[in-house]
């Protein structure tokens, strides 16, 4: 266990090995990660998620500047850098909520300058959110079921008289958001309103809404952020979970550096809207820029406002 | 031929009574300004300084002991405002404040005509109503007057924000909250405060209306002439709220001469919230409005 | 996960039974108990007021779009009704009912227009638009009550298939299938995608946009059920209570009552705006008793009308800082205390 304590926080660089790839096995871990890398950069394939030359500006401010950024298929990558750093609005590009200034988002063959939100999920790509997006209204299972509305075809007017069409696409989502409540242990509080729950049940439940879609792409923003370490450890494995059985490609925004150390296949760095480092796990916590990135806004608080 | 002569005319006397709906919605923008919230109450407040004012004076107030009284009657309410209605909903979204204030609005309308009744009163307020002329376009006397106090007021509230503790806190803590907080400033004392500035403004705003209109319980629909005014200029904009009225003043009467006679007039009811829902469609935080940047 | 679900068709067959218990009562005892007065004056107008707060709930409560605006589509439903009545005769009443919510129906999507890019206050505002547009419009051309030149208009009498409907108690029957059929099919609208969609788009557009709702259709699908139940309301409002209208009668007051309805009934509850207009019917009247038995003459009508004024207006504050659930909520937390054993079987 390596620990860097400075001043006002403590960064973990966990010791633990990261994740266990199928093709991977024992000693040769990390030499096989970095080939895999390899490979996905030979093979004329597309990455799963690709961003070139990303500029973002809020009045004046860059937030972001000429960022690349590729995802390979199956691929859980960790985008972490420290707050401020353009994490959060480099998710919101991908998803469309903020168009960026230059550059292009690609998922797989299909680039846009512009995200189209409204079709996100019909690309197969599933998001969650910082500070809790649920449905605090509606159940959990019903936030569940939320995910897959993208796929009701049918009109209000079926809905309401229950045509076969509407009951069998109603069936099926049904189904599926069974089926993942189980897969997240949520079964106990399926029943009870998303607002009324603890914050880190609120974060799984985030998570089942994003992935009983079965996504090919996930984002994920700050999805340990606030939760126990038990949570932590619960929720990292449903991601883990996810990638090997859906073979979901996992974007993985955070800005504590310790916690996607065990669980990332690569992680890129971001300082400044910059990004200052890219490579496995073990690459990046010894870059030197790396180390100054977190040491040089050791000072700043760790609490984050939230608007 | 075209009548530019009278157009000028219509125009002019548009802008003035503009100014008068300017009055009322200065005293939307400072309680939006500081507190978030939109007061709808804003019209029942100038109703009720009105329609108390006047009554005094027709029971043998003195005018100077009358809007004394009232004054201290308005301060009464800006702080029951604030005790009984802001701080139990702090933290609530925005929407619910202002369905409270749809609340409020009643209340006070109903205790305001409870405790004086319902006839019409006439307030004379010194100022004549006959117009005089200038390079043969007809102005007003009185409108001119409204526009005088109109324009004294923004002044006064120019200097009460640079130069005044207060005004500073006021705007201190419409720049932001937590900050504000952070630094020791007590939010309810400041929101009792801003109550009771819009409700020297809505005495201000009620004692010109009453003069014109009578004193009367539709005085308190005036309310619904000044909202399009925030639409226009963005709720948190004083200048806004001047400019806002001077084109709804500008629109309303133009449209009333130049596109009435088309429906067979009586547009004046919907013209401005028109005039309003097209620029919010371009523009949606009005013309002077801050934008704001979605977080998620 | 078997247990959860036969607990659930549990309270699906218990919510039912109540629903019945109510219907029951409502067709059987009371058109036979009531006087003619109580149901001529309370509960023909409560009947027609449930039926607008429950539009307006769908719109408002579920779909988190406030609306000023909610007589005007009154209005429309009742001119509308009255005109496809006179001018194609041959039509049977309930087609012009159904069709009279349609008219209402695509003003309302005209008006919801804005609320694409409009939120909170601003599409309020923008909803008042309506309310005065329509107000005007039907006072000005006098086509729509057929050169009337008030714009009152006179209800034709309520038949279907030649049953007239003339007697209190057979405006009351009217009045009560129209509101069960639609309240039924709302509900039915409200547990389907759609409706989870409303409250989605309520609660976190952003989210609900990331994850395929369609803003637009949803959106839109929200002012246009609401303003065909609104719509439908006014039917019932001038054709089976009221019998004479102008348009004076559906003014912003009016749009004002049915939000305070739903306010103090119970937001996104369809039992709440039943709770909620029987409140804003009976309690005039209790407040009337009251008043003159305490104070005698000096409690005429202008003082009824201003202490109502003054209590539904504070009402309204304290409903929204102590309870912005509604009576609803307070319902059936005393039931909860009375019969702790049915809590689990309450209906939602």
């Amino acid at each position: 266990m390596t620990a860097i304590a400075t001043g006002a926080r403590v960064f973990r660089l966990e010791d633990s090995p990261p994740h266990r790839c199928a093709d991977a096995s024992g000693g040769q871990r990390e030499e096989a990660l970095e080939g895999r890398a390899e490979h996905a950069a030979k093979t004329p394939v597309r990455p799963a998620l690709g961003l070139a030359h990303i500029s973002l500006t809020f009045g004046g401010v860059a937030a972001l500047r000429e960022v690349d950024l590729d995802v390979a298929e199956g691929e859980i990558r960790a985008v972490i850098g420290p707050n401020g750093a353009g994490k959060s609005s480099l998710l919101n590009i991908v998803s469309g909520l903020y168009r960026p200034d230059r550059g292009e988002v690609w998922f797989g063959e299909r680039s846009f300058r512009e995200v189209p939100t409204s079709k996100l999920a019909g690309l197969g790509v599933a998001r969650t959110f910082q500070n809790l997006a649920l449905f605090k209204g509606l159940s959990v299972f019903d936030n569940v079921l939320m995910g897959l509305a993208h796929r009701v075809r049918a009109g209000f007017l079926q809905q309401i008289v229950g045509s076969p069409l509407a009951r069998r696409i109603e069936a099926e989502n049904r189904a599926a958001a069974e089926e993942v409540i189980g897969f997240l242990h949520l079964t106990e509080v399926r029943d009870r309103l998303a607002g009324t729950l603890p914050y880190g049940v609120q974060k799984g439940v985030e998570l089942a809404r994003a992935l009983v879609t079965r996504p090919k792409l996930l984002l994920l923003d700050e999805p340990f952020a606030g939760v126990t370490l038990a949570e932590k450890r619960e929720l990292s494995q449903h991601v883990r979970n996810a990638r090997d059985s859906f073979g979901t490609t996992i974007v993985l925004i955070e800005h504590d550096i310790g916690v996607v150390m065990g669980l990332s296949d690569r992680v890129a760095v971001l300082d400044y809207g910059r990004k200052i480092a890219d490579g496995t796990p073990a690459q990046v916590r010894t870059d030197p820029a790396v180390i100054d990135a977190y040491l040089g806004v050791a000072h700043e608080t760790d609490t984050e406002f939230e608007i | 031929m075209f009548d530019y002569q009278f157009l000028l005319e219509v125009l002019i006397g548009g802008l003035l009574s503009g100014v008068m709906y300017s009055l009322v919605a200065i005293g939307f923008v400072l309680i939006y300004k500081t507190s978030g919230v939109l007061n709808f109450a804003q019209g029942a407040m100038l109703l009720f300084a009105a329609l108390t004012f006047v009554s005094l004076v027709e029971r043998g107030a003195p005018f100077l002991a009358a809007l004394a009284a009232t004054l201290v009657i308005m301060v009464v309410l800006g702080i029951a405002t604030e005790r009984l209605v802001l701080r139990p909903l702090v933290n609530q979204p925005p929407v619910t404040l202002f369905m409270a204030t749809l609340g409020l609005s009643y209340v006070i309308e109903g205790a305001a005509q409870l405790l004086w009744g319902t006839q019409v009163h006439g307030l004379d307020i010194g100022i004549s109503d006959a117009p005089f002329e200038v390079a043969g376009v007809l102005i007003s006397r009185f409108d001119l007057f409204a526009a005088a106090v109109a324009g004294s007021l923004v002044a006064l509230f120019a200097l009460f924000f640079r130069y005044t503790r207060t005004g500073l806190s006021f705007r201190a803590v419409a720049d932001d909250q937590f900050a504000a907080l952070a630094v020791g400033l007590r939010l309810p004392r400041v929101w009792a405060a801003v109550w009771i500035v819009a409700g020297i403004v809505a005495l201000v705003g009620g004692l010109l209306w009453g003069a014109r209109l009578g004193v009367q319980f539709s005085l308190s629909l005036v309310v619904l002439k000044a909202l399009p005014v925030l639409v226009l200029g963005g709720f948190d904009s004083i200048t806004g709220a001047i400019v806002g009225g001077l084109l709804v003043g500008a629109i309303e009467k133009l449209a009333e001469v130049y596109v009435g006679p088309l429906f067979g007039g009586g547009i004046e009811a919907w013209a401005a919230y028109v005039a309003a829902l097209a620029l919010l469609l371009i523009r949606p935080s009005g013309l002077f409005g801050q934008k704001l940047v979605e977080r998620v | 996960m078997p247990t959860l679900i036969s607990a659930k068709s549990n309270w699906f067959s218990s919510e039912a039974l109540w629903i019945g218990l109510v219907i029951v009562a409502a067709y059987g005892i009371i058109p036979l108990a009531g006087t003619d007065y109580l149901l001529d004056a309370v509960l023909t107008p409560f009947l027609a007021l449930s039926l607008a707060a429950v539009g307006l709930n769908v719109l408002t409560g579920y779909a988190g779009q406030v609306s000023l605006g909610s007589a005007a589509f009154l209005a429309v439903g009742a001119y509308a009704a009255y005109n496809l009545h006179l001018r194609f005769p041959a039509l049977p009443l309930l087609i012009d009912l159904v069709l009279a919510g349609g008219v209402a129906a695509a003003i309302g999507i005209v008006f919801g227009l804005p609320s694409l890019r409009l939120r909170g206050f601003y599409l309020a505002v923008s909803t008042l638009a309506a309310q005065f547009f329509v107000q005007w419009a039907l006072t000005k051309f006098s086509w729509f009550s057929n050169d009337n030149p008030s714009g009152v208009i006179d209800a034709p009498t309520l038949s279907i298939g030649g049953v007239a409907f003339t007697s209190p108690a057979e405006r009351y029957v009217f009045t009560l299938t129209v509101v069960i059929v639609l309240t039924l099919l709302t509900l039915r609208l409200l547990r389907s995608q759609s409706g989870r969609n409303f409250i989605a788009v309520r609660d976190h557009e952003i989210a609900a946009r990331v994850i395929g709702v369609p803003l637009l259709r949803t959106k839109l699908l929200a002012f246009a059920a609401s303003s065909f139940l609104i719509g439908v309301a006014g039917v019932l409002w001038a054709f089976a209570y009221l019998r004479t209208v102008e348009p004076a009668g559906f003014n912003l007051d009016r749009s004002f009552q049915i939000l305070f309805i739903i306010i103090i009934g119970g937001l996104a509850s369809l039992r709440g705006s039943f709770i909620g207009a029987a409140f804003i019917v009976v309690f005039p009247l209790l407040l009337s008793r009251i008043g003159a038995a305490l104070l005698g003459s000096v409690f005429d009508s202008g003082v009824l009308e201003m202490s109502q004024r003054i209590v539904i207006g504070g009402l309204i504050i304290v409903f929204l800082s102590a309870e912005p659930r509604g009576l609803i909520a307070l319902w059936d937390r005393a039931w909860a205390a009375i019969r702790p054993a049915n809590r689990s079987l309450l209906p939602s």
